[in-house]
């Protein structure tokens, strides 16, 4: 607001006719792109399944607060009901004091309205917060839950023993719904410099995905926003900018299929049959990526195939 | 080169001595220290470079043997430490009798509580809790590397047996702590203790009938006792731990880690014999197994375990000091900067800590900052050695 204001007083202060229009012209552009910018390009069916995600947000610093505010602003116009977080939900002190200064106090108005919020834990995450009220995850390491057609699996990828496998097989196994979305905090697979893909972590979630027909799959760690080209026929989404930020860190590569490393972002997503949009929106609110793909076809115990999001 | 080669005359004499000493010094260590020194390091290197350039690969095969390896494999290597601490407690030994182990062991419990104090201070100001549940690393002390570092600082010194004293006893602690603190969600103790109770009556069983081959000791109740702890929840890779002390033995002890003379035939030695070879397999597996970590994107949480062991020598001196106040007595010839030194050489923490931090920590990249870290604590034989330098103790006295 005080942008444009200042923007007007600009305009005022050049007299001629023709500057004064130009710039008339150029404070009635910037407005509408302003306005523009924090409308979700989403469907935003009454029957979908719409959720948010942020990962490695939990700085309380400006730039998470001004995340939290573009997700308000949007929830007016795509009303998601959760927010799944990517790990890296609190950084540096776990205190009570903590909690509200860079969770409950950000995410007031979400929270106000009735917005869940489902954690997965990330490296700099206090395992005692499993039990955090406002973080719904049932005092586990990993669960799952699901509404309409999507089933939920939120794991835990800094510990990964065999009893949270066997877990994670048999929920797969005896999960109905069309669509299994799986978040934890460090990616199977990524672009950026810093860390780069947890491998180790790959070769033990990656099986079960293929075999169990996973069909999306999001994460943090990375202080960056990507999306990968299906691999294996399972889609990645890298949102690691929530609060966080590590400008210049995407090394493209035939992997990358969108990436955004200038500004924090956060992730809104739709689920309507056999279809999932979404919508990558930086901190200013400028959507950075979007886009929709189809459920992938498969047999149980085949690779997915498809062919990647589409902008 | 072959001993037989021709040499030119002016050359044989100048290598002559070189040899001779290397030669002294290789009959005095045991060939268990030098083909720990080999073997170990060559799987860590291969290790390395194999997780930093196919790590697809690598993790695969990591995932495949570390079962074997770790929790089977590693137990004949514990079990040959477990033997030079059973031979110590024979007259002459180091550990004979128990109240020469006083100091150094007081020595070692200051050392645990402080590093493992440091262990989880930095973590906190390094906001990496995750990492939190892997103290028991912290006091890991790696006996054949720290050994090896004071030998080449002191060379005849009693601060050798003072150091191995004090790492056994830290190791100890630390396997206490692992076996009580960090048992499986689905042990099932009543069981695991009932089924050792059966192991150490066998073993004492056999002891007590005069079997002098060790393979009865190993196959049943060796076999037994592993899965005792299995069953129990604690790191079956202790599974001979409590029955190599059943094993007939010599009468007098020839020294930690010295080579036993050709006439040996006592059954521990012979034990020693036959698995030396296996155990430096085990150990170039253990290496390639479990040193294989990613080079790049380091998070804080790494430098745990290096920070706790370089803080270490500060709880060891602090302990020592109250329980020389308390009365007991220091080594005749060993002063407080040998102590120092001595506890520098204890920030090595490698092999033991390796094994730690995967009897505490499942697959995951939380193990491999750990991973990282004990590596890294190999650093710590260099810190000692400038602490020799710059102090002007063994080697390097005036």
């Amino acid at each position: 607001m005080k942008d444009r204001v200042y923007r007007f007083h600009v305009a005022q202060r050049w007299r001629g006719p023709g500057i004064r229009l130009l710039a008339t012209l150029v404070l009635l552009w910037s407005s509408w792109w302003t306005v523009s910018a924090q409308v979700s390009t989403l469907p935003s069916k009454a029957d979908s399944v719409k959720f948010a995600a942020i990962g490695d947000a939990g700085t309380g610093d400006p730039p998470q607060y001004d995340i939290a505010n573009q997700m308000a602003r949007l929830h007016t116009t795509f009303p998601f009901d959760r927010v799944i977080m990517l790990g890296d939900n609190i950084y540096g002190g776990q205190s009570a004091n903590d909690l509200i200064k860079k969770f409950s106090q950000p995410y007031k108005v979400l929270l106000d309205q009735g917005v869940k919020f489902y954690a997965s834990l990330g490296n700099h995450d206090d395992p005692v917060n499993i039990r955090y009220p406002l973080w719904n995850m049932q005092g586990q390491r990993y669960y799952d839950y699901a509404t309409k057609n999507v089933r939920f699996f939120a794991l835990d990828s800094n510990k990964v023993d065999k009893k949270e496998l066997d877990w994670l097989e048999n929920e797969l196994k005896n999960s109905k719904e069309d669509w299994k979305v799986c978040y934890f905090h460090h990616p199977l697979y990524s672009d950026a410099r810093t860390h780069g893909p947890s491998i180790d972590v790959r070769v033990v979630f990656e099986p079960l995905f293929v075999t169990y027909g996973v069909n999306v799959v999001f994460a943090g760690h990375e202080h960056v926003y990507e999306r990968l080209t299906p691999q294996k026929g399972i889609y990645y989404f890298i949102e690691g900018a929530g609060g966080e930020l590590r400008k210049g860190d995407i090394k493209r590569s035939s992997t990358t299929a969108a990436a955004f490393d200038q500004d924090q972002s956060f992730l809104l997503v739709e689920i309507d049959g056999n279809r999932l949009s979404f919508q990558a929106i930086s901190r200013t609110g400028v959507t950075v990526d979007s886009g929709t793909i189809e459920r992938q076809a498969r047999a149980q115990g085949q690779e997915l195939t498809s062919e990647g999001g589409r902008r | 080169m072959s001993p037989d080669a021709p040499h030119p005359a002016h050359s044989e004499r100048e290598h002559q001595p070189a040899v001779s000493r290397h030669r002294r010094i290789a009959r005095r260590v045991s060939g268990f220290i030098l083909d720990y020194l080999v073997a170990l390091p060559i799987g860590c290197a291969a290790a390395l470079l194999w997780a930093n350039t196919l790590p697809e690969s690598y993790y695969r095969f990591e995932r495949v043997m570390n079962f074997p390896v770790n929790d089977i494999g590693i137990a004949f290597f514990f079990a040959l430490i477990t033997k030079e601490v059973a031979e110590a407690t024979l007259p002459d030994g180091a550990l004979h009798p128990w109240r020469r182990a006083a100091l150094p062991a007081v020595a070692a419990i200051g050392g645990v509580v402080v590093s493992i104090a440091t262990y989880l201070l930095f973590l906190q100001s390094a906001g990496e809790p995750m990492l939190m549940g892997g103290w028991p690393a912290a006091a890991a002390i790696d006996i054949p590397g720290s050994y090896v570092i004071v030998r080449l600082i002191f060379k005849r010194h009693p601060a050798v047996p003072f150091l191995l004293l004090l790492a056994i006893s830290a190791d100890a602690i630390g396997l206490v702590c692992v076996a009580v603190f960090q048992t499986g969600g689905d042990a099932q103790p009543v069981i695991g203790l009932a089924l050792m109770a059966i192991a150490v009556g066998l073993a004492a069983g056999l002891r007590r009938g005069k079997v002098n081959s060790f393979w009865p000791y190993l196959l049943v109740p060796g076999t037994l006792s592993w899965f005792a702890l299995f069953l129990g929840g604690v790191h079956p890779a202790l599974a001979l731990v409590p029955i190599i002390p059943f094993l007939p033995h010599a009468r007098r002890d020839r020294g930690l880690f010295v080579e036993p003379t050709p006439q040996a035939h006592d059954t521990l030695t012979l034990f020693e014999r036959w698995w030396r070879l296996p155990v430096e397999g085990v150990l170039l597996l253990f290496g390639l197994v479990n040193a294989g970590v990613p080079l790049h994107g380091l998070e804080a949480g790494v430098w745990a375990l290096p920070v706790a062991g370089l803080v270490r020598p500060f709880g060891i001196l602090a302990a020592a000091w109250l329980a020389i106040a308390a009365g007991l007595h220091v080594p005749h010839g060993f002063g407080w900067r040998d102590l120092l030194v001595v506890g520098c050489a204890t920030s090595i923490g490698l092999v033991f800590a390796l094994f730690f931090s995967t009897a505490v920590m499942p697959l995951g990249p939380v193990l491999l900052e750990m991973k990282l870290g004990a590596l890294i604590t190999i650093a710590g034989g260099g810190v000692a050695f400038v602490v020799a330098r710059l102090l002007h103790v063994g080697r390097f006295a005036r």
